[in-house]
This record gives C-alpha cells, structure tokens and sequence, in this order.
C-alpha cells in the first residue's frame, strides 16, 4: 500500500519511490560488502602513510580501492584518469540492474538524471595547473554539469539533467530534484548519482580549517576532535511507483533550511536544521514520534555533533528516536554522502536492522543517548529519517517510508 | 486574492553597466569601467553598490561579492521583511563556472579564508546570512544540456508552497587570471544577474513585471524563458 499523501497540506505529493541503488566506497563496489560492514560496524578508514609528507592534518580517509579503478579503467579507457566519472558510471549501472527489466521500458525521452557533486573531477584541475598530462574527458569533468552530461549520456537519459552542489547537503537535495522531476511530470524515472574524491584539493583545503582528526573520525564521541573525509559514489533509481510495482520504499517528503549564521560553522542552536527536520515531517504529514530512526550527518567535528544533538532535541523533545552516524566506517564523502548514506538507510529497511556508531567510545554526555553504538533489530521499521548539513549554513532532510 | 508567481523586481551586473528593473542598465562610473571591462574584478568596492560594508566583503570572492552585489541591487528592502517572510525566502543560484577563480586561487595559495569559498554555494550562503534569509535552496551547476534552470524551479516552490518569495540568481565570475591560466575553458564575460520571485501583492508588490522588459537586462537567468515573444506578456507559468 502506498503512504497516503495529505491533503491539507499546500500540494499533496505523489510519494516518488526507490526502484533501484548502486554504491561504490571504502568498501569497494557493491552494497553487499558496505551491508557487511554495517554489520560488523567497523571498516572503511585507512591510512595511507605516503601522503604524509603532503603536510595534511590527516592521511586518514575512507580511500576507494585501487582494486576497483583498475577494473573500471579497463572497462572505460577514455576516461582512465577520469575518477569520478569511473565511480559514478559504477554507481548508475548498479542502480540500474538492482531496478530490473522494466527500466527498459522507459523511453530516454522520459528519463532524467541529476548529479551531486561539490568539486567534480577537481584532480583534473589540479593536474592541469600543474601542467601534468590530463585527458579529454577528465579536462571536461571540471565542470560538473559536463560531468553529469557523460553520465547521462551513459544512462540513454535524453530528459532533464540536473547537477546540484550545495556542499555536504547536494546529495540530498539531488534526491529531492529527482522526486521533484517526477511529481512535475518531467519524467517517469531520475537516476540520482552523488560523486566526490579524496584530492589533494579537499585534504588540503580541510587541513587548513584543522578540522580533520588526525587517527579517523569517532562521531558523537566525548572525545572527538574532528571529520575525516571519504570518497565513493552512490546512485538510487526513484520512479513513479505505477511503473516499478508499487512496492518498497517511498520519499514521502521532504526540505531544507539555511542557518543565515556562519559560513563554515553550524548554528550554536540548531535552529536551521530543526526547520529542515520540520518542513520535512510537515510534508509527509508525520508526527515526530512516528520517526523509527534517524541518519544523522554525524561528522566527528565539536560544532556539528553538538549542534544536531541540540536540532534533534528540539524537534523531538525526549522521545528522541534511535539515531546513528556511519561516518566512521565511510568517512565524510562530501556531495556524494546523502545519496550514499540513503542508501545506508535503503539497507536498513531491507536488513531490518539499524546500523550503529562505528568507532564511538564513549558517547559524549550531551548526547542523547538515543545514539545507537552497534546494529539493533529493527522488524517494524517504518519511517527513517536522513538529515544532512554542510557549508554555508545548509540543511536538508527526507523522510523515507515503508508502508 | 492569490495571485500566481511573477517576477517582481531584477537586476543585472556586468562589463557593460549595472542596474535593476526601475533604473535600466548604467554605466560603471570611470575609472572602474575600464577595469571591470578587463577582466580586473578586484577592483570593485562595495561603495559602488551598497549604502554600508556589508561583513566580510573585502575577504569575500568574487562570486560571492558580484552575487550579493545582484541581490542589493534589486532593491527588494529584503533586509526590512518580517522574520516570518524571510523565514520562508528561497534562493537558488545557478552557475556554469562556479568557483572556478576561488579554486584556482586556493591551487596556488591555500589559506583556510580561501578554502570556504571553493564551493559554488558559498555565495548562496553569504546572501542568506546578510539577509537573513532560511527558506529552501539550491544551486544549479549549469552547462551542457542542464535544464531545467532556477527560474523553473522557484516557480514550483512558490506554487507548492515551498516558499513564499524567491531569489534567483545567475552568477558567472571567472577573471583574466583565471581564464588565462586555462584557456581551454569557453572565455564568457562575467555577470551576475537576479530576480525575485513572488506573489504579487496590495503594496509594494503589486505589479509583476513584463518579461519584455527585462529579458535585455536579465536574459541568462531567465534561460527559456527569455525567449519571449515581442510585445507578449509572459507568465511564469507559460515560461515551463
């Protein structure tokens, strides 16, 4: 049964459903082992010790492995220095055999695509500057809405494309402008792919804010000090329910804020994400005490652990459902974690299990102990939330459903 | 009443001048014409354009303060609106270059003061903080085939009621220097051109402007919807 929209509010959405996911990380390719990793609730983070003398806070990060791009290079040798595209190219052709064969049904006319990416190929950038050898099509990928071009050309989409980059919230605001697409009439089905790099770039950018923890980040942590990034790819397939059998689970609604605070630090209140977590619940028609669970953003850093335990209390009150952050296992993938951390909660409801706090010690006090530190059965899930924050003061929030 | 979503004020900055729906385009004053017609984007001064320093102009980007400058231009008295209003204004940028300057910059020198702005959102964010602004937002990376655009998108918002107001805004900064570091990349002059979106109103809002009259002022981020008939008013709407 689909979740019924409400008819009080300003325009009752059609829920848009998840037909399909693809992911690649850490882990590798594939959502099998980022399930086990789950699971396990460890994994992902690694060091790479000869990056050291670069001067970066931290050589800790959530590293794809060389193993995958040496099998994709093969597969795609135009682009062979050519890293998000490899990635995100992954993510959409899983996606696309997780939906099924009636995908194939959809004319290109009515297929869209939209993008989520903070910097792109950025590492084509780099190597252009530095007059290192650069091909065609990483030099194209620069710019992002090219990047997202070739991806759709790849996916026979000849419908709207979309790139989105919002910080640390593009993935799920991707999400939403693919809900959107299809509640528009613009097109049956959106494949929705988020896609970032551990460069030189973003290491040293972060670096000079010092907000990297030097050993891996330990979300929620009394003694964390900081985030550690992450690279990888992730890609859903949302469709109207009428064409992918009207089964699984739903975005039923969804929004976002901005804090009007601080560029590069959430508001001391949590104010701006408590709107986003409210503007979400009121387009799903949800009571708060109707959330199973919570994704949280979750980075490891002071300020934004603090700042979503304060959001999360405000909307909620002390029935402050389980929540988790996976950033210790994945790292903080940037304009890729919204869709790759959707698709952690896409596992949850097929697992029926919530996935923990990977590298939590010892919860920080302030936190509501809600905080899930390892996996817990979850046989009635139902409603799960997925929050998100970044840069600039943004927030975004989805509710997904499960009828 | 509920009237439909329409554009209520624009405005425009570029080589050739700035200006906004009421005083058309103007030339920059001398010698900041000469400057800014080269490429010398640092020598804008927010003097020029607002009335007190906005915070942290000076260690802005470029994006961000050509974006902000587009913002203040349309003379929208954002900063007066009731914190409700302004609860639910929207903003969506769209961008083909993004933060192309501020990354290279930061490739060549990083400073943590550099590194925030190495988004195309940042200046999404510098206009909600001066104009306290928390609706809905996005940006759009623009370019091959990307539709559709910020226009189109806020005219949902308002009509689901996403938003009560929105801003949009097209911002294209790329300088000499950069351009000349990568000169594989299509040279466009910059510009940043805005307009608000809402509902007409009894006051100050009560007349929506014809497309006609400022396709020549804002034709990039209008998109399609530029592409207006001569003499036709156009509503939001029809534009999708």
């Amino acid at each position: 049964m689909l979740p019924q929209p409400n008819p009080s509010a300003p325009t009752p959405p059609e829920p848009v459903a998840f037909a399909g996911c693809g992911v690649v990380t850490a882990l590798g390719a594939g959502t099998e082992p980022l399930q086990r990793a789950l699971d396990a609730n460890t994994g992902g983070l690694t060091a790479r010790p000869q990056l050291a003398c670069r001067g970066y806070q931290s050589v800790v990060a959530g590293f794809v492995p060389e193993a995958f791009f040496d099998s994709a290079r093969a597969a795609h040798p135009a682009h062979a220095d050519a890293r998000a595209f490899l990635l995100a190219a992954e993510a959409i052709q899983q996606a696309e055999r997780h939906a099924g064969a009636w995908l194939g049904t959809v004319p290109p006319e009515r297929r869209g695509l939209v993008l989520a990416t903070t910097k792109a190929d950025i590492e084509a950038l780099e190597n252009l500057l530095a007059g290192r050898p650069c091909s065609p099509a990483a030099r194209r990928h620069v710019q992002p809405a090219r990047l997202a071009a070739d991806l759709a050309a790849g996916a026979r989409v000849r419908g709207p494309v979309q790139c989105v980059s919002v910080a640390c919230v593009s993935g799920l605001l991707a999400i939403q402008q693919g809900a959107r697409l299809i509640q528009r009439g613009q097109a049956d089905l959106v494949y929705v792919a988020g896609v970032d790099l551990v460069s030189h770039f973003v290491l040293a950018g972060f670096s000079t804010l010092k907000s990297l923890e030097p050993d891996g980040c330990r979300p929620f942590d009394r003694a964390r000090a900081g985030l550690t990034l992450g690279e990888g790819a992730g890609a859903v397939v949302l469709a109207r329910p009428g064409l992918c059998g009207g089964a699984g689970v739903f975005l039923s609604g969804w929004g976002s804020s901005n804090d009007a605070n601080h560029l590069t630090g959430p508001s001391r209140d949590g104010s701006g994400l408590a709107l986003a977590i409210t503007r979400a619940l009121a387009a799903a028609a949800a009571a708060p005490e109707s959330i199973d669970y919570i994704h949280v953003h979750g980075t490891g850093t002071p300020y934004n652990d603090a700042m979503e335990s304060l959001a999360i209390r405000a909307v909620f009150g002390r029935r402050v459902p389980p929540f988790s952050s996976t950033k210790g296992i994945l790292g903080h993938t940037l304009g890729a974690a919204g869709v790759i951390e959707t698709i952690v909660c896409l596992l949850a409801f097929q697992a029926r299990r919530l996935p923990g706090t990977p590298r939590l010690r010892e919860r920080d006090p302030s936190v509501p102990d809600a905080l899930l530190a390892a996996p817990q059965p979850a046989p009635a899930l139902r409603r799960v939330l997925k929050i998100n924050c970044g840069f600039a003061g943004t927030n975004a929030a989805l509710l997904l459903e499960h009828p | 009443m509920n009237h439909a979503p329409a554009i209520l004020a624009a405005s425009f900055l570029g080589p050739e001048g700035q200006g906004n729906h009421r005083t058309g385009l103007r030339p920059w004053p001398a010698p900041l014409d000469a400057a800014l017609a080269q490429g010398d984007l640092g020598q804008f001064h927010w003097s020029t354009l607002f009335a007190s320093d906005p915070a942290r102009f000076a260690r802005m980007d470029l994006m961000s303060r050509f974006g902000l400058a587009a913002v203040e231009l349309l003379g929208a008295g954002l900063e007066t609106w009731p914190a409700e209003r302004r609860d639910r204004a929207g903003v969506c940028v769209e961008t083909g270059a993004g933060s192309l300057a501020a990354d290279v910059s930061f490739l060549h020198t990083p400073r943590a003061s550099l590194f925030t702005y190495t988004l195309p959102s940042t200046v999404l964010g510098e206009i909600c903080i001066h104009y306290r602004l928390r609706g809905p937002m996005l940006c759009l990376m623009t370019g091959a085939a990307s539709t559709p655009g910020s226009v189109q998108e806020a005219v949902q918002w308002l009509e689901r009621g996403e938003a009560g107001a929105c801003l949009c805004l097209r911002c294209e900064v790329a300088d000499a220097p950069t351009t000349a570091k990568l000169p594989e990349f299509p040279r466009a002059d910059w510009h940043a051109a805005a307009l608000l979106l809402g509902r007409p109103d009894a006051g100050q809002w009560s007349r929506p402007l014809e497309i006609d009259s400022i396709v020549p002022l804002c034709r990039s981020v209008l998109g399609s919807a530029g592409r207006a008939t001569h003499g036709e008013h156009r509503h939001p709407d029809r534009w999708l």
